[in-house]
């Protein structure tokens, strides 16, 4: 029996696999120790025209805003600069119940957003103790505020990036506490100076995944490293517009390394989520990956790439007309979802994405993408 | 020219003779700085390698193993130029390899030695540029089967760089190759949407020349993963060349949000090698933020997807997702391409991949992409 109770019509469950909370300005500062950490505690500062920012030990979060809430503004390329003028449906637990109701979204998977939307925040920090505090501040706040209120957000842990014992340390804890799925960079190397992400050091965090039943969820964007640089000069609608396409197109790194990096043939049973992707250009990567395979005769590989990604990948649409991928990667490889409440969220027309981006697929197909997958993934019945 | 296969390889690669430069640089201006084949050591072993301003150019001394070997997967490079195959550097011997593989035309991409710019001295850029266009040109004098591309001088000034391009196109060619993101590539370069370029873009405009961004284009290592120590060298290869194929989905997004293909509305831009499959991406992903964004407002009046359309041409080699999906990316902005003769080549068989690629299409449509788009783009005929 869902539990979830919207109150439009609809022939489906919906479960949206990639939704961001908002945090709101005490979420670090009411549950890290003042006496020990001080000023480095992430909060918000004003300016003194009143505009606000966060910071983090001692340097300025490079969001466009005081939250990224674009779907739910006038203008959805200027994010907010005021806490004050951010609208509650982003932030408060309950409004946010609201707004699913009236989209028809039984559940919401929940990413971060001042901790990054791929949960990289706090991995830039040099001080092993201040990431963990900080992380451990996120995930027993995303408990606390969320996931208690109401089954409907399935909460995910974000974790200390290295060494692999602190975060199997977390991820453990997490899970324990409820945290559903294990939210990571995918190329920390590129966000600080640790192994790189194919190395077996690595390898108890992905062991406890699968072990734990819980899916590796690598979010688009948590590196610059693979998009190209923006022109200074553009207009800053037009960035953001611009951002808004690389984002998705940059996580074609992180499958493609994911795909050759033998992590997938090591923990067969581990799940890897990479949440806003898109699937647009997911046929092609994976016939490029399968034929560059069989031209450089790969060695040391059971699977071809394609087989891999079958087994144990999983790519997310949120407007994409998924009719023709779905040939390529498989409906038991998509899952759906709605980037509520980012710019690039196709709220408040959901019912009118999942309607255009499912034209022609067959039933079950739907009913697999739209919370099917997810549901098996994140264990929700 | 009179078009009797019905095939133009849109993605071919020159192998120049190895007097090409010392027959056309001044030895007394230039002295050892030419390139030139010399006598030198790789892994104690006595070979022949390119030397250009004095830093020899490893691996081979022409980059030919399509031509070298038979049909794939091969990995055969020559070490000395008498091994050199005459039908790759010989004009009147590569007509006779291109009706043997039955094409008709093909458009000529550099091959090492490239890369002038890497050097730091516009005057030596500029004589090595010319000479390269030159002798190009004859090729294109000895047939009109083949199709030459111009290299740009980026070092210099504006105006040089202008006068190399008309100076060019006079002389038979058809296009210019440039770097995919000048900024990312060698510092102090302007970025590619940078006003710098505004006239380069403008005179290949008024002539009537396509810009073409070839993989990698210059940027190789700086957009992706970093390498990983533990690969093999095939798995390595693989995993780094595989993604670069989503780099137009990159790219693409910037020339429109930068709004350099409204600016210059009659451009044609090709992307080759990096396969057709990640354009349907550009078009649906850059439609829905224009569309959420309202970018209309922000003055982009056009709809990317017809700016694609207008001005994206794309070369497939062995795709067949691509070709499947060729409503979404374009029947009018695809082309093929044979690689001749680098490694990935369809060299002998190109009709074989061609046939299993297009299987099922249309007549109308094969025609399309095999040839008669080429020959619109390049003016043949």
């Amino acid at each position: 029996m869902i539990e979830g109770s919207p109150r439009v019509e609809q022939s489906c469950v919906l479960i949206s696999a990639d939704e961001h909370v908002v945090e709101h300005p005490g979420v670090w500062t009411e549950r890290m120790s003042k006496s020990r950490w001080g000023n480095r505690i992430p909060h918000t500062e004003r300016e003194s025209d009143g505009t606000e920012h966060w910071t983090v030990d001692g340097e300025i979060l490079p969001l466009p805003g005081v939250a990224l809430s674009g779907a739910l503004l006038a203008d959805p390329c200027r994010e907010l600069q005021r806490w004050v003028d951010v609208p509650k449906l982003s932030y408060v637990p309950d409004e946010r119940l609201k707004a699913m109701d009236a989209s028809g979204v039984n559940f919401a998977v929940l990413y971060p957003t001042v901790a990054g939307v791929a949960g990289e925040t706090f991995a830039r920090l040099d001080d092993p103790e201040l990431e963990l505090a900080c992380v451990q501040a996120y995930n027993d706040w995303l408990i606390e505020e969320w996931a208690s209120r109401s089954q409907r957000f399935v909460p995910q842990c974000i974790v200390p990036i290295y060494p692999a014992e602190a975060s199997v340390a977390e991820i453990k804890r997490a899970v324990k506490m409820g945290h559903r799925g294990v939210i990571y960079p995918a190329i920390p190397m590129q966000i600080r100076n640790v192994p790189h992400i194919n190395d077996p050091q690595y390898d108890l965090i992905w062991a406890t995944c699968q072990e734990l039943g819980v899916p590796l969820c690598l979010h688009a964007g948590s590196s610059k490293g693979v998009q190209i640089p923006i022109h200074p000069d553009m207009s800053p609608r037009a960035a953001a517009a611009l951002q808004a396409v690389l984002r998705p197109a940059s996580a074609v790194f992180d499958v493609a390394n994911i795909l050759f990096s033998r992590i997938l043939m090591r923990f067969p049973n581990l799940k890897v989520i990479f949440a806003e992707s898109t699937v647009a250009w997911g046929a092609f990567l994976l016939e490029y990956a399968d034929h560059q395979f069989q031209q450089d005769r790969c060695e040391g590989y059971e699977l071809k790439p394609s087989e891999m990604f079958t087994r144990q990948c999983f790519l997310t649409t949120w407007y994409n007309r998924v009719r023709t991928d779905i040939g390529y990667l498989g409906a038991d490889n998509i899952l759906w979802a709605t980037n509520f409440p980012l710019a690039n969220s196709t709220w408040p027309d959901v019912r009118h994405f999942v309607e255009r981006g499912l034209f022609g697929v067959p039933e079950d197909e739907r009913h697999k993408i739209l919370w099917q997958n997810a549901a098996k993934l994140y264990q929700i019945s | 020219m009179k078009i009797q296969y019905g095939l133009i390889s849109a993605d071919s690669h020159i192998a120049l003779d190895r007097d090409a430069f010392t027959k056309r640089l001044s030895k007394a201006v230039w002295g050892d700085r030419i390139p030139q084949v010399v006598e030198t050591t790789e892994k104690d072993k006595p070979v022949e390698r390119w030397i250009v301003n004095g830093r020899i150019r490893r691996r081979a001394v022409c980059n030919c193993p399509a031509a070298m070997d038979g049909p794939m997967p091969r990995n055969k490079y020559p070490d000395r130029w008498e091994e050199v195959p005459r039908k790759a550097y010989v004009p009147q011997e590569r007509l006779k390899a291109l009706d043997e593989d039955r094409i008709d035309a093909e458009v000529l991409f550099p091959n090492d030695p490239g890369g002038f710019y890497d050097y730091g001295d516009p005057a030596f850029e500029l004589a090595c540029v010319q000479a390269y266009n030159d002798a190009l040109s004859e090729w294109h004098d000895e047939s009109d089967r083949f199709i030459p591309l111009a290299m740009v001088p980026l070092l210099g000034d504006t105006e040089a760089r202008v006068a190399e391009v008309k100076r060019a196109v006079s002389k038979g060619h058809r296009g210019i190759v440039m770097l995919a993101e000048p900024s990312s590539t060698v510092r102090g370069f302007k970025h590619i949407s940078d006003p710098y370029w505004y006239p380069l873009w403008a005179i290949c405009e008024e002539l009537g020349v396509p810009v073409h961004i070839h993989a990698s284009a210059g940027l190789g290592d700086k957009l992706n993963v970093p390498r990983w120590e533990g690969y093999t060298p095939r798995q390595f290869h693989s995993a780094f060349t595989v993604p670069c194929g989503a780099w137009p989905a990159q790219l693409v997004p910037n020339l429109i949000f930068s709004g350099v293909l409204g600016r210059f509305p009659r451009l044609k831009w090709v992307f080759a090698e990096t396969g057709i499959g990640s354009i349907n991406y550009v078009r649906e992903a850059c439609d829905y933020e224009w569309e959420r964004r309202r970018l209309w407002t922000e003055g982009f009046l056009q709809r990317p997807s017809e700016i694609v359309t207008r001005q994206i041409f794309v070369n497939f080699w062995f795709e067949r997702s691509g070709i499947q999906m060729r409503h979404a990316i374009g029947i009018d902005n695809i082309m093929w391409e044979s690689d001749y003769p680098h490694i990935s080549s369809t060299y002998p068989q190109s009709w074989d991949f061609v046939l299993r690629t297009v299987e099922g299409v249309p007549a109308e449509e094969q025609k399309k992409m095999l040839w008669e788009n080429a020959a619109r783009l390049y003016g043949i005929m």
